[in-house]
Formats: structure tokens, C-alpha cells, sequence
């Protein structure tokens, strides 16, 4: 077991250097980066707002060329943000001028907290209803589950979304619901309880938005494992056996579907930190997403390229999670 | 497509059948194909509307005859007012279709004469599309054409025009004296005006062409990456595929969102870079699926046949291998497709999409106000559920087709 876990995180230390290679040459790629010079010194400088745009500008082109002007090798480049990156330095945004390390402190248990309550969510319904779609296959509850978590999964956020908002939160219709933030503004005086109801309430429609798509396949996988796993032999041999339904499916069948539940957390974790994009910028949540689509907008390449790098660690330690987790509950699976 | 779907009726009935009454059974075999029939019809609706729409939505009418001073004349401005842009999409329309009609009518030749017949006539179609491309590229002059044709008409100074079917254009805004901002629905403007007194519908079936274009050519270029990458990693197997599969995962490491958000910032936000950024990003799956496709097919009889007479590499490669493997990685290029019609339209809602004067179905979402304040739903509405219609269509398609392959996956 233990020697497993040390030679899976060995291997996961190729694709780290590989996936930080691939995030810096992209962003290497970006125009005008590697060579110093200012296009923006003649005739932009009449206003003080202009001035700020050409100082943003040059620290956009400068933020990894040495002090004195010159352009260093690409190779030395990479080597020292990784040194920085190890000990802990993500750069300064030139967007909020802030270290990038406390932004993403900051936003990251948002993004993180709302994620995996959509997960949860997302479980809590597809696992049941892939259950009972495998259990009657081909009847219409199948039917209905199958089309129905299609027709959600092809609903656009941005749609579903921008509709709950304007008809749910909005004075000229519906107010039911905050249209922006995670808390009210007087977290201070409330009590826990009303604290917690609070954020309930704050992020119903968020993560409603988030998890509606995701029931689909989730649901597709465990209903093809409960239907494979229903026809196999010691399944028959326990219902021949004379166990009550039940527990030929909790205990013969659904001990025998886990390993393509688990597969999945690892699996939408990456989708669903796509989607807080969408849904932090809809519902102006503080989050990661957030943060990304405003560094995206003001072209702020150190924070795009640290919460790049935040978000693929991210995906990885959760694949890691997911293969130790899948040796745990079938220690014959080893990695290829 | 109906031969497909009618394949696993035959093995699904051999595997364990669940107890069916007569009338869902009835129920299913009609309704099943009629709605991925519904689907396919949608699909070419929206495709045809994409490339046929300057002569669908426009201001311009096909022709007009205008009092001047030389008496009457006669002007045809939609057709003065084709772009670029236009004629390079209908050229490769008409050679999309023209090589389909190619293929279908040399179905019946005998097969040698078949295979010279195709390379021949496709590569005379592709290179005369190409050299139409460039002509029409640096000859043709895009003209701006101000005229209100309808005012025109009005004054009296034209007579007898003939106007297309939804006379406004996408960037075509309401005369300055008519308040005509944010309308609701009416004769006049079908699905009402935006916030600039644009015609809302008019924006919809233009933004078709947007969603289309970066969905099937992003969908083309990684369909070209992931089988190149995918055949080399499936056919050499061994220390290529060690490599492959690493730098596969290494990209699905990456948030695709993310690592779309980080190119846009890099390389900047037109069309074209939307396609291949999209393309760029989104080759992994489709690798995958043809190295395992591959892996599989290495192993049966007929290649190992196909290796041990002798044949060359070329020939087991592209012949007896990539026909075969092909399958299911077009069929999960609809799933692929749907996604970048998503991907397209967030990324306009988001702002970060097709510049602005472009319409785009996010783009129009995002232009029917701030949902917390000033929402009007009427320009939501629909080109959501459009957007949600397209991408449903290509998604069910998808899922019909996967099972058409796969009996094992039919209920």
C-alpha cells in the first residue's frame, strides 16, 4: 500500500514539470514579452490614466526581464519561476498590484467550498437515479432519467443562469433570492445559525447552476456499472442463493459498482472548477474563477498563469486521491 | 443513420431482454430514430441558415429600382453588399457539398476505378476551391453601403424593390428619430430590439454563423491533432505511446477552461484564434480514444495478416487500420462539437469572446442587461434557447449514434 502511494506521487512529478512547462511556454508565447522597448513612450502619456496604462503596459513586458534591461535566456526564465514557486512566490499581480500567493489564499477556499458542495450534490442524485435506472432498464423511469440528465447536461450555464437571476432575484420579478456576493453585510451581528442560513441561502442558486449539468454522465457510468455487475454470475448466485433483493444490490452488486463513482470525483472536479468561471462571474462571487476572468480580461499574466498552475495541482493531487482510492478498494488495480 | 440505430435491436434482443409490452416497444422504435431524425433536421436547418444568411437577414433588398437622375435604375445592393467573408464561406460550402455528391455518385464504380476516380476529382474540387478562395481573397472589395433602402422607398425616390425575409441587418440599428431601444416583440421587429435598437432576431440566425464556424472548424483542427497524435501513440505503441500519453495528460492536467482563459490572454480574441485556440485545447480526448481504438485493432487477425503479407506501413495504416478505428472518435466529435458551441458562447457572454459588433448567442445574452437590475427577458429567451437547442441537438446525436456502435451500451 504505502509503496504504491510513494510510486504514484513519484509519477505524478514528470507530468508536474511537464504541465508547468506547457503554462509557461504559452505564456512565454505572449507578444512582445521577450524583447524590452516601449511602443506606448511617444505621444500617449497627455493624461495620468494614460500614464498608468503605459506603466501597466511595460510591467506586462518586464515582469520577468532582469533589472537592468535585459532580456535573459527562456531557459533561465523557467528555471527561476519554478525556484520562486517553490518557495512560495507566485509574482505580484500588475492588474491589483498584490502578491499573487495572497490573492489566491484569498479566493481559493470560495472557489474550493462551493465546488465541492456541488459535488456532494451531484452524487446525491445521479448515484440513486443511475441505481434505479439500472434497476429498470429500458422502462420509462430509464428512459425519462436518461433523456432528462441529457437535456440538463445541454443546458448552457450562462442560459440557466442568467435566466434564475433575472426572474429570482430581480425587484421587477421575483426577489427571492440575493443577486450577488456570499453573505449579507450584517455577518457581524448574526448568529451562527443565521450565519450558516444566510450562506445557504446565498449560494442556492450558484450551486444549483453548477451541478445541474454534471448529473449526466456521472449517472450514464453507474447505471452501465449496476447493469454490468446485475448480470455477472455471483449475482445470480446470490439471488439463487435465496438474499432478499436489497441486499444483493448493497451488499454483491453496489460494493462491486464503486470503483467508476470514484473515478468520476477525479473527473469533474477539473470540469466543475471550469464551470465557477461562468457561475462566479453571473452571480459575483469573490471566487477563483473570478479572479481568472478579470486577470483574463486585463491580460494580467502572472496571476493567469500561477492560477493555471493552482488549478492543474489542483486536478492532479485530486487524480492522486482517486488512484489511491481506487487501490484501496481494489488493491489488483495497479497503474499502467 | 436509420441502419445504425436499427443494428442493436438485433444483438440487444439476444442479451438478456426486459419484459416489453407491445406498445413500447412500438413507442421506442418510432420515437427513438424520430428524434434524432428531428435532431439531424435541426442540425441542417441551423448549418444552412449559417451559411445562406446574407440573403436571409439583411437590410439590403436582392433589387431595387431608384428615380435617378438618368431615369430609372436598376441596383441589386444585397449582392454589391456580399463580403469576403461571405463568398470564402459559400465557396467552402459548395465544396463541402460538392465532395459528398463526389463520394455518393462513385459508390457504385468498381473499385479501382473508384479510388483514382475520388483522389482525382477531390483534389481537382479542393485545389479550384482554393484558387477561387485567393482570387475572390485579394480581388473582391468589401463595401460599406450606407443607404437606408427603406427610407428610400418611403420618400418615393425608389420603387419596386423586393426585401429578404427579415429586412434588417445585424449591426442595423433604428433610424435616430424612432425610439426604438429594448422593444418588446411586434410586426416590425419580430423578436423586439436590443439595447442599441438592433433586430434581435436578425442577430440570432447571424450569430448561427458564429457558433457554427468556430464549432466545426475548432472540432476540424482537433480532430486532425488528436488522430495524428493518437494513430502514432496506438500503431508504434512502446516508448511513443509512454511519451504521448504523458504529454496527453500533462494538457488534461490543465482546467481546459482555464487553459482556454490563458491562451485568449496570450494570443488575443479574434475569430480565427477562438477556432484554433479551441482546436488546440481540446485534441486530448480525441487522442485517446483512437490510441485505445488502436491498441485494440493492432491485435486483430486481419492487420496482423495485413503486416505479415507484406503490406507497407502506409498502406496498414491508413487502409485496414484508421477505417476501422475511425468510428467512434467521429462520433464523439458531435459530444466535441456541442462543447465548443458552448465553450463559444460562454466565452462571448463573458465578454472575452468575438468582438462586439460580431453577434453571438452569449453575446446576446449577455446584451440583454444585467440580470439583477434591468433584465429584459425577451431578448434572453431566445437566443438561449437556441444556443441550448444546438447544443441539445448535437449532444442526442451523439448519444444515438454511441449506441448505434456500441450494442453493449443499448438499454
Amino acid at each position: 500500500m504505502l509503496s504504491y502511494i510513494i510510486r504514484r506521487i513519484l509519477l505524478m512529478f514528470p507530468t508536474l514539470i511537464g504541465m508547468t512547462f506547457i503554462i509557461f511556454a504559452i505564456v512565454r508565447m505572449a507578444p512582445g514579452l521577450t524583447t524590452s522597448g516601449g511602443m506606448y513612450t511617444a505621444g500617449m502619456l497627455q493624461s495620468h490614466q494614460s500614464q498608468l496604462a503605459q506603466q501597466r503596459f511595460m510591467a506586462r513586458r518586464l515582469h520577468l526581464i532582469t533589472r537592468n534591461g535585459k532580456p535573459i535566456p527562456i531557459a533561465i526564465q523557467y528555471v527561476r519561476w519554478i525556484n520562486r514557486i517553490i518557495h512560495g512566490d507566485l509574482g505580484t499581480s500588475i492588474e491589483f498590484s498584490e502578491p499573487v500567493t495572497k490573492l489566491v489564499l484569498q479566493r481559493l477556499p470560495v472557489t474550493l467550498t462551493i465546488n465541492l458542495i456541488s459535488m456532494v450534490i451531484i452524487y446525491l442524485i445521479a448515484v440513486p437515479g443511475g441505481v434505479l435506472a439500472a434497476i429498470y432498464r429500458g422502462r420509462l423511469v430509464d428512459r425519462i432519467f436518461g433523456l432528462g440528465s441529457l437535456v440538463l447536461y445541454s443546458l448552457p450555464i450562462i442560459w440557466v443562469g442568467s435566466m434564475l437571476l433575472g426572474f429570482l432575484a430581480n425587484p421587477s420579478f421575483l426577489n427571492v433570492f440575493p443577486s450577488a456576493g456570499l453573505h449579507s453585510t450584517n455577518t457581524s451581528k448574526m448568529s451562527y445559525f443565521q450565519f450558516v442560513f444566510d450562506y445557504a441561502w446565498h449560494i442556492t442558486l450558484p450551486v444549483l447552476c453548477l451541478s445541474y449539468g454534471g448529473f449526466a454522465y456521472l449517472a450514464k457510468q453507474v447505471r452501465g456499472s449496476y447493469i454490468d455487475n446485475l448480470q455477472q454470475d455471483f449475482t445470480r448466485t446470490a439471488r439463487a442463493k435465496g438474499l432478499p433483493p436489497s441486499t444483493v444490490l448493497l451488499r454483491h452488486v453496489t460494493q462491486n459498482s464503486m470503483l467508476p463513482m470514484i473515478t468520476i470525483v477525479g473527473m469533474t472536479l477539473p470540469g466543475l472548477l471550469g464551470g465557477s468561471v461562468i457561475v462566479e462571474q453571473i452571480f459575483s462571487i469573490q471566487g477563483m474563477g473570478r479572479l481568472m476572468f478579470e486577470a483574463t480580461y486585463a491580460r494580467d499574466l502572472p496571476v493567469i498563469q500561477s492560477l493555471a498552475l493552482v488549478t492543474s495541482a489542483i486536478t492532479l493531487v485530486s487524480y492522486l486521491m482517486v488512484d489511491i482510492a481506487y487501490h484501496m478498494v481494489d488493491p489488483r488495480v495497479t497503474y499502467d | 443513420m436509420t441502419n445504425l440505430t436499427a443494428m442493436p435491436e438485433l444483438s440487444a434482443s439476444a442479451a438478456l431482454p426486459p419484459p416489453r409490452g407491445y406498445w413500447a416497444v412500438a413507442m421506442r422504435k418510432l420515437l427513438r430514430p424520430l428524434l434524432v431524425k428531428l435532431c439531424v433536421l435541426y442540425i441542417a436547418a441551423v448549418l444552412v441558415i449559417s451559411v445562406l444568411v446574407p440573403f436571409i437577414a439583411t437590410g439590403k433588398p436582392y433589387i431595387i429600382s431608384l428615380h435617378t437622375a438618368h431615369g430609372l435604375v436598376t441596383r441589386y445592393p444585397l449582392f454589391a453588399d456580399l463580403t469576403t467573408r461571405d463568398y470564402l464561406t459559400f465557396l467552402t460550402a459548395g465544396m463541402l457539398i460538392a465532395l459528398a455528391a463526389i463520394w455518393r455518385l462513385t459508390a457504385r464504380v468498381d473499385l479501382l476505378r473508384r479510388r483514382k476516380l475520388r483522389w482525382v476529382s477531390a483534389l481537382t474540387c479542393i485545389s479550384a476551391t482554393v484558387i477561387a478562395g485567393v482570387l475572390v481573397a485579394s480581388l473582391h472589395h468589401n463595401q460599406f453601403d450606407g443607404t437606408n433602402y427603406r427610407h428610400l422607398m418611403k420618400s418615393g425616390r425608389a420603387t419596386g424593390a423586393i426585401f429578404a425575409p427579415i429586412p434588417w441587418g445585424y449591426a442595423q440599428m433604428e433610424p435616430l428619430g424612432r425610439q426604438a431601444v429594448n422593444e418588446m416583440p411586434s410586426w416590425r421587429h419580430w423578436l423586439g430590439t436590443d439595447r442599441s435598437g438592433r433586430d434581435v432576431l436578425s442577430r440570432m440566425l447571424w450569430a448561427s454563423r458564429v457558433a457554427m464556424g468556430i464549432g466545426f472548424v475548432s472540432q476540424f483542427i482537433a480532430l486532425s491533432l488528436g488522430i495524428i497524435v493518437g494513430a502514432l501513440m496506438g500503431y508504434f505503441s512502446g516508448v511513443c505511446d509512454i511519451l504521448g500519453m504523458r504529454i496527453v495528460e500533462m494538457v488534461e492536467a490543465i482546467p481546459t477552461f482555464f487553459l482556454i482563459l490563458t491562451f485568449i490572454a496570450v494570443f488575443g480574441r479574434s475569430t480565427l484564434m477562438i477556432m484554433i485556440i479551441l482546436g488546440v485545447t481540446g485534441w486530448t480526448g480525441y487522442a485517446r480514444f483512437l490510441r485505445a481504438e488502436f491498441l485494440r485493432i493492432r491485435q486483430l487477425d486481419y492487420i496482423v495478416a495485413a503486416r505479415a503479407s507484406g503490406a507497407p506501413l502506409h498502406s496498414v495504416l491508413f487502409r485496414h487500420m484508421l477505417p476501422n478505428g475511425l468510428t467512434p472518435v467521429l462520433v464523439s466529435a458531435s459530444f466535441g462539437l456541442a462543447g465548443a458551441v458552448t465553450i463559444e458562447s460562454s466565452l462571448s457572454y463573458l465578454g472575452i469572446g468575438v468582438r462586439p459588433p460580431t453577434p453571438s448567442w452569449g453575446g446576446m445574452l449577455n446584451a440583454a442587461g444585467n440580470p439583477a437590475t434591468v433584465f429584459h427577458w425577451f431578448q434572453a429567451l431566445p437566443p438561449g434557447f437556441v444556443l441550448f437547442l444546438t447544443v441539445l441537438a448535437f449532444n442526442l446525436v451523439g448519444e444515438a449514434l454511441r449506441d448505434a456502435i456500441d450494442p453493449r451500451s443499448f438499454s
